[in-house]
């Protein structure tokens, strides 16, 4: 998942032929899929997971014969959705599609579609930082009047308050809902147990110890490198991974009169940081590289270290792709200066597009509701029926699953307790800042990082520079 | 040729104009139409971020784009972009083509190999030079010149060198054309008047100067034309190599423009800075042709 490029591998994890003959999963009907190792799924849904859909207190035929199409990106997450969405058809006599766009598009593509009002998309896969763009203009629905209407939702089977509030707060506005997380992720450590264990390192506990450990393990001669975070330019790339760092050296988005303010001193040494770290201890080429590329050269056992999704897994535990699996520890993000780990979150959400009619309004909310139910959450998780079974579920209860767990075992003995944690106490939801004006702050904040760890500009005129561009562009 | 206002000419005239219409209403609501709302955009203030703010703007998205330093630095890169490549077009194609025709069979290879590069579409041209090519520690250039002892390079990951590398990748994809133009032209040149040259005893440079040169300035001035207008809008093979980074060092005009308007939604800015290079690009072309026509009798 992780936002933006190569849609194609998604949060999950794709089970090997041996790992699938060897689990018992819970005697789940896992052992009578084809063990075929493909990001897509071609099994059919697990139909007897999502039966008790039908307990939910609310006519799911009321708006029989209604068309809607979703825009979703193609990565595997969704593409188990798609494979169980008959079910929702069967249930709802709703026509739906789901529309694949590569991520890089999808933002531009959602907001054409919502400014000018042609309801092309009744929902699509939402970027958690566009919400207070979609509100400010009045694109999208307030949910709270669905949630509260017991003839669209019954509450006490679809349960919003079990959906992860570091994912739900993201997509919610004061207060008030507007997007549904589907799938999303938290931002981890992840390490060479291995190679830690041989030089006698342990995870960092803080950054300053994280640097020191890259740079003990960094010996390019032998094709290991020290770390890597990701380098790309772009406000999904390194800026999802600078504004942690930000905020673990103590910088505040917002000063007392409520201005956005990037270029004070936490914010110089959180860059300088990062620098640092990448043009000594990573490999050359960082600058441009997204999470793939990590995730790639970590799986190819090039790199040491690096922090960034936990979704992450479904490649560098790929035990076809992957030459270090079973040598992959987790842990929580190293804590800043400030004594605070803030770890980078991010997911899928579901709004509903304001320009649509009532009854493709109501249609799109009973697939909201479906799609991020605990049923089919599970059903396209641990309880898929392909190989590919999704890791990124929303909600506490599925994570909480036995059967979620011996799934996540397989990754790592660390990595559900990791997880766990990190959603519990790391997060933050306004850990970027959440503005309406977003998608042009974030690019010219993506643009200063990179020019500066490429030596374009020093630290410090880059920040300043993209002081003067915000503060234009905030004044109006 | 009449002019009276004869009744048939008139009908005549009318029925072409009606025959004409249907095409001209499409190139009108096609070309005409959006240009046209392109100009009238970059005189708003269009921001999807702040639609309270939307208003007409007048002049100032172009008083804000005369104090505006990444304008100033694309447009920079923009002429250094299109200059040099043309330049390098120009003279390796010319090369090239001047050295296949010594060849006296077998000139066809050539012209079928020197299609394959320009019928890739941009995007997979960035994507591969980007993957394959310039990789540090992986790409086969990075390979060459670590062969050669010179280091590694980090090609797309520092300003000077990634400039470089987007040049050197519209001049491996467009080399072709001028090739395949000049070697078309080459081949028409009258062989009588080399003929007097050499009893003349005037020796190849003197003749390339004066004879071949003076020959084939149309085609050399065409190429130019063309080429300088498709690299000044290029965008596909930089947007997929590099997206104009890293930092800005590679964001020509033209990038600037789709990232003011599809990335910062800043559209009536975005507009002014695609007009902008609209009149760049109108201004080289008619200098361009100017000299084609002023030098051709």
């Amino acid at each position: 998942m992780t936002n933006e490029n190569d849609g194609k591998r998604g949060s999950g994890i794709i089970i090997g032929r041996r790992a699938l003959l060897k689990t018992t999963a819970a005697g789940l009907a896992v052992l009578a899929a084809p063990a075929v190792l493909t990001g897509r799924a071609e099994a059919a849904a697990s139909a007897a997971g999502l039966s008790s859909v039908k307990n939910a207190k609310i006519d799911w035929g009321q708006v029989k014969g209604a068309s809607i199409t979703i825009g979703v990106i193609p990565a595997g997450y969704f593409n188990n959705l798609d494979a169980v969405l008959p079910e929702f058809s069967k249930l709802t006599g709703i026509n739906i599609r789901l529309e694949k766009t590569p991520p890089g598009e999808i933002r531009q593509k959602a907001v054409l579609d919502l400014s000018s009002k042609t309801g092309t998309w009744a929902s699509h896969a939402a970027d958690p930082m566009y919400y207070p763009l979609y509100v400010k203009n009045k694109w999208i629905e307030p949910l709270d009047t669905y949630l509260g209407n017991a003839k669209l939702t019954d509450d006490s089977w679809f349960d919003y308050n079990d959906i992860l509030k570091s994912w739900s707060g993201s997509t919610s506005i004061d207060g008030k809902p507007y997007g549904i997380p589907y799938d999303g992720e938290t931002t981890l450590q992840i390490y060479r147990t291995d190679v830690y264990q041989k030089l006698g390192l342990k995870p960092a506990e803080t950054l300053e110890d994280y640097a020191k450990n890259a740079a003990k393990a960094n010996d390019p001669s032998n094709r290991l490198w020290g770390c890597a975070l990701r380098g790309f330019k772009g406000a999904g790339q390194n800026m999802y991974i600078y504004p942690s760092l930000f905020e673990a050296f103590g910088g505040k988005w917002f000063d007392a009169d409520h201005h956005l303010v990037v270029n004070g001193k936490p914010a110089l040494d959180a860059l300088e940081w990062y620098i640092n770290l990448l043009t000594k201890d990573a490999p050359k080429g960082v600058e441009n590289w997204n999470w793939p590329d990590i995730a790639d050269a970590f799986s190819q056992g090039t790199v040491a270290s690096y922090i960034d999704a936990n979704t992450s897994a479904a490649v560098v535990a790929n035990p076809d792709k992957s030459k270090v699996v079973g040598k992959i520890g987790f842990a929580r993000w190293p804590k800043g200066p400030s004594g605070r780990r803030v770890a980078s979150i991010w997911n899928w959400s579901f709004p509903i597009n304001a320009a649509l009619g009532e009854k493709e309004k109501t249609a799109t909310w009973l697939f909201i509701q479906w799609a991020a139910s605990k049923e089919v959450q599970a059903a396209t998780s641990y309880g898929f029926s392909g190989a590919y079974k999704r890791l990124g579920v929303n909600r506490t209860s599925v994570l909480g699953n036995d059967a979620y767990k011996t799934l996540a075992n397989k990754i790592g003995d660390t990595f559900l307790d990791a997880t766990m944690a990190s959603l519990e106490h790391d997060t933050d939801v306004d850990w970027r800042p959440r503005v309406p004006e977003w998608p042009a702050i974030g690019e010219i904040m993506a643009t200063a990082i990179q020019s500066s760890l490429v030596g374009q500009a020093k630290p410090k005129e880059a920040l300043d520079l993209a002081q003067k561009k915000i503060a234009g562009i905030m004044k109006g | 040729m009449k002019t009276g206002k004869g009744g048939l000419f008139q009908k005549e005239e009318n029925f072409a104009a009606l025959l004409v219409a249907p095409a001209l209403l499409v190139l009108i609501l096609t070309t005409t139409f959006p240009l046209v709302y392109l100009i009238w955009n970059s005189f708003q203030n269009i921001n999807l971020a702040m639609p309270f703010m939307n208003s007409f703007a007048g002049f100032d998205n172009y008083v804000q784009m005369m104090s505006d330093p990444n304008f100033w630095h694309s447009l920079e890169l923009t002429a250094i972009y299109t200059i040099s490549s043309v330049a390098l077009q120009v003279v390796i194609g010319l090369g090239l083509a001047l050295l296949v025709m010594q060849i006296p069979r077998g000139q066809g290879v050539f012209r079928v190999v020197a299609i394959l590069p320009i019928v890739l579409a941009p995007v997979v041209v960035g994507l591969f030079w980007r993957t394959l090519m310039l990789a540090p520690n992986f790409g086969l250039i990075d390979f060459a010149v670590k062969a050669l002892g010179l280091g590694a390079v980090n090609w797309l990951g520092a300003p000077t060198p990634a400039l470089i590398s987007v040049i050197m990748i519209h001049t491996w994809q467009w080399t072709p054309f001028a090739f395949l133009v000049f070697l078309a032209s080459l081949a028409s040149l009258p062989v009588d008047v080399y003929e007097a040259a050499r009893i003349d005893r005037a020796n190849a440079v003197k003749r390339f100067i004066h004879i071949t040169l003076p020959l084939i300035r149309p085609a050399l001035v065409i190429v130019m034309i063309m080429r300088s207008m498709i690299a000044l809008s290029a965008f596909a093979a930089i947007f997929a190599a590099t997206r104009g980074g890293p930092g800005t060092a590679t964001e020509i005009l033209n990038l600037y423009a789709y990232r003011t308007s599809f990335v910062e939604l800043n559209f009536g800015y975005g507009s002014a800075l695609a007009v902008a290079l609209l009149v760049i690009t109108l201004a080289v072309s008619s200098v361009l042709f100017a000299m084609r026509t002023a030098r051709v009798r």
